[in-house]
């Protein structure tokens, strides 16, 4: 156990070695005699994986389970590679780039599983019983409310595209958001964005390029740099991970937009020909089942689908019923944001248009 | 109602059901050949429509392709909920600018200018349906004709045509329910003049052979026509049978009597003793046959009696009485005792008085000739249910293994008897024709008795 604290920490603070990460698991023995193991290739914090981790193994004690964690692109790629070799790289994936789980499900790569549990499943977060979401996790922005007064904080994707432009000099280099090259999770809401609203995306683009933004993979960095003060507003930061940085860190404030706010649901695939499949079957049934949902609502991604926002977030009270939910819906509309000339295209705009020499500050990205 | 192999609802309901079987099969065929066709034709517009608004989306700019696929096109795809779906943009040159390479390779994408195709294929190990639509480009910089070719699987539209057929073949089964139902009841509505008139022949008086009047359908009314006048034929041809009898008896009972009158003349005196043997013999031929000659006609008209006269509530003792008088002759030797007795149950039957006196009469007859050596004894009372006519005589009686024997024709009790004897045989008959039985009591230390039970008459019958 202290073992395992002490390499949570080590990875936590090097997030920047993400990638190597990927290799070695994290592992987690079982609680009484191991019977069987479960490989999770994941896109996720540990942090907020593990009470769902933990608590699966409190219902089913003789799994150990091995956790292998990537930045969204790695995994897809590392799937991808091992779909098309034939041998999966592991039992199930974890991702909150659900377009690539998508696309993977679309090439096969996914087995299908049917259970009372999947039954549950709202339709948009189920496709073919192949993909699910299994968390309801907002995109929103953060700030450090020691260095945003009360009458800057922006409501609205507008808002912060105009407070950029009016206190430019005063929030040049404190702007951070994902870099969407490396992150597929910070392409989805790019793309998912664009589609919202062109002008006001296209504005917004353009005041974080002149406010020359901070790009990162991942947002447990931007997260870090927002606590370490060297920025003060993060965009499209996953709430969850959002929420956990803020109850370490009461100076950082989550507001959710009140013009539309994107809705994630990360996504669980069952890997085709998986070696471990009852193990993997059990897991998946675990996160979708009423208790999976209690400790993941409590414990690791603090937003639910049915209830209210969490204590200390500047939104609407209930994000379903307020209207301003735009989720993300599981389906083949996905398949067009993978589409890889689409992508190729829209991240060179997106580049162009943030660090290009030629800015065309009103020519929108797409 | 039974269901054999003859019954004409077994006939009917097979032939239809087999005829409905075959029609619902031929028809859940055709329905799952319509749905496919259905369910094809619906999501190949859809799949037309996407690739259209893909091929729709390419641009040129500064001699080169550019692909900007609408989400859109993508979900009006998603409406076929499950279905995997696999793309291919190819520009004028034959380059595949994106989507799956190897997706239809090897076809002649040329033949599509006029129009779009949609076949079938297979891509990944799964079956798909492929659409492959052209777009004309003239831009200076690049012109020809670019491809986009959009294939699909077909689980949503397996599953529209297989729910589609189910509705289909659910509606079938249940017309064929339905008409199976209905023909089974029509059938027997149908039948049902013929067991109406079936029950009306089995109810009808044995003697009552007047023409049938039951209201019946028009094509049974032949049938019954031929029965009118079967039975009509019936009817004269018993008459005639009647009045044969009734001539037999008077023709053959004339010249009987006066053949016996004249031998009677033939004085005895004037003859040897040889002569007067010969003619007490032949005395006593002409008597035997007095006797079968009553008993032939007797018989014959106790049989036609039961066929034809309606039975009628009668009082047996007064009919065992007179014919305890007319069996007992006259010239009854005196050492013999008779005697009549009837118990104070009055009992009476259903019954035909004629037919009943000439049992009785044979009975006592038999007992008088073969029986009696000094004591005859008749006696009438009841017993449970049945009136009880005893003929007792102190006779050798008949051993029990001849009691079935002499009950038939022309047996007798004596084997040299010379007689033949349908005394037992009238009475058998008549006892069945009154539902009674004509049965026989073990010689004892008193006698032997002949016993003659009928059924009384019960309730209202005077």
């Amino acid at each position: 156990m202290r073992h395992l604290i002490f390499l949570l920490v080590l990875f936590m603070s090097a997030p920047a070695t993400a990638q190597a990460i990927g290799k070695k698991p994290v592992i987690f023995p079982a609680l009484s005699t191991a019977s069987a193991t479960l490989d999770i290739h994941a896109a996720t914090d540990l942090p907020a994986m593990e009470p769902l981790l933990r608590d699966f193994q409190q219902a089913a004690p003789d799994i150990t389970i091995n956790y292998f964690e990537y930045v969204t692109n790695d995994l897809y790629k590392a799937a991808d590679e091992a779909c098309r070799a034939g041998h999966p790289i592991g039992d199930i994936l974890l991702s909150s780039s659900v377009d690539q789980l998508m696309k993977l499900a679309n090439d096969g790569c996914a087995g299908a599983h049917r259970s009372p549990e999947t039954k549950r499943t709202a339709r948009w977060a189920n496709w073919r019983d192949e993909v699910f979401g299994f968390t309801y996790e907002p995109s929103i922005f953060v700030y450090d409310s020691r260095m945003v007064p009360p009458e800057d904080v922006p409501r609205s994707h507008a808002d912060l595209a105009e407070l950029l432009r009016r206190r430019i000099d005063f929030y040049r280099g404190r702007i951070g958001t994902y870099d969407i090259r490396l992150s597929g999770i910070g392409y989805l809401l790019a793309y998912s964005d664009a589609r919202q609203t062109t002008t006001v995306y296209g504005r917004l683009l353009e005041s974080m390029s002149r406010a020359d933004v901070v790009t990162r993979c991942c947002n447990s960095e931007i997260l870090e740099l927002i606590t370490g003060g060297q920025l003060y507003i993060g965009y499209n930061i996953l709430g969850s991970y959002a929420y956990a940085a803020m109850l370490k860190n009461p100076h950082l404030r989550i507001v959710v937009p009140q013009d539309y706010t994107l809705v994630l649901r990360r996504g669980a695939l069952i890997s085709k020909d998986a070696p471990n499949l009852a193990a993997a079957k059990r897991f998946l049934d675990y996160l979708l089942s009423e208790r999976g949902q209690r400790v993941s609502r409590e414990k690791a991604f603090f937003f639910a689908e049915d209830g209210t926002l969490p204590k200390g977030v500047d939104g609407p009270e209930t994000l379903k019923e307020s209207g301003v939910a735009r989720p993300i819906r599981i389906g083949p509309s996905l398949l067009a944001a993978q589409d890889q000339a689409q992508r190729l295209r829209f991240i060179a705009d997106w580049a162009d248009v943030l660090f290009g020499s030629a800015r065309r500050p009103d020519d929108p990205p797409k | 109602m039974t269901r054999n192999d003859s019954s004409l609802f077994t006939r009917l309901a097979v032939l239809v059901s087999l005829v409905l079987c075959v029609g619902a099969t031929a028809l859940a065929i055709a329905a799952w050949y319509y749905a496919r066709a259905a369910a094809d034709d619906a999501y190949d517009r859809v799949l037309k429509g996407a690739a259209l608004q893909m091929a729709d989306s390419l641009t040129v700019d500064g001699g080169e392709m550019i692909v900007d696929l609408p989400a859109s096109a993508f979900e009006l795809l998603g409406l076929a909920e499950r279905d995997r779906l696999f793309y291919r943009i190819v520009d004028p040159e034959g380059k595949t600018l994106t989507g799956y390479a190897d997706l239809a390779n090897g076809s002649d994408l040329s033949a599509v200018r006029s129009e779009p195709i949609v076949q079938n294929g297979s891509y990944s190990g799964d079956p798909v349906r492929i659409v492959v639509v052209a777009r004309a480009f003239s831009d200076p910089a690049l012109s020809g004709w670019a491809h986009v070719i959009v294939a699909q699987t077909t689980e949503a539209r397996r599953a529209l045509a297989a729910e589609l057929t189910t509705r289909a073949v659910l509606l079938v089964l249940i017309m064929s329910v339905m008409a199976l139902a209905g023909t089974a009841l029509a059938i027997r509505y149908a039948l049902r003049p013929v067991w109406r008139l079936g029950a009306a022949l089995n109810s009808r008086d044995s003697q009552d052979l007047k023409p049938i009047e039951v209201d019946m359908p028009r094509e049974m009314r032949p049938f019954v026509g031929s029965i009118n006048h079967f039975m009509g034929r019936l009817e004269r041809r018993v008459s005639q049978l009647e009045r044969f009898i009734a001539d037999a008896a008077h023709q053959i009972r004339t010249p009987l009597t006066a053949l016996t009158a004249q031998v009677d003349l033939l004085g005895q005196d004037k003859l040897g003793a040889g002569a007067r043997q010969h003619l007490e013999r032949v005395q006593q031929r002409a008597e035997e046959l007095a006797r079968l000659t009553n008993q032939l006609l007797s018989h014959a008209m106790v049989i036609h009696r039961a066929d034809a006269v309606r039975l009628a509530p009668v009082n047996l003792v007064d009919i065992a009485r007179r014919a305890f008088r007319a069996a007992v002759p006259i010239t009854l030797s005196p050492d013999i005792i008779v005697s009549f007795e009837a118990d104070e149950s009055d009992p009476k039957v259903l019954g035909d008085a004629v037919s009943l006196r000439e049992a009785i009469v044979n009975v006592i007859d038999n007992a008088l000739r073969h029986g009696t050596l000094s004591r005859l004894e008749v006696k009438v009372s009841s017993e449970a249910g049945n009136a009880v006519i005893e003929v007792e005589d102190d006779g050798p009686g008949i051993p029990r293994e001849a009691w079935e024997s002499v009950t038939q024709r022309f047996a007798t009790p004596k084997q040299n008897g010379g007689t033949a004897g349908l005394g037992f045989s009238i009475a058998a008959e008549v006892a069945s024709a009154h539902g009674g039985t004509l049965g026989f009591r073990e010689r004892n230390e008193r006698g032997f008795v002949v016993v003659l039970k009928l059924p009384l008459l019960t309730g209202e019958g005077d």
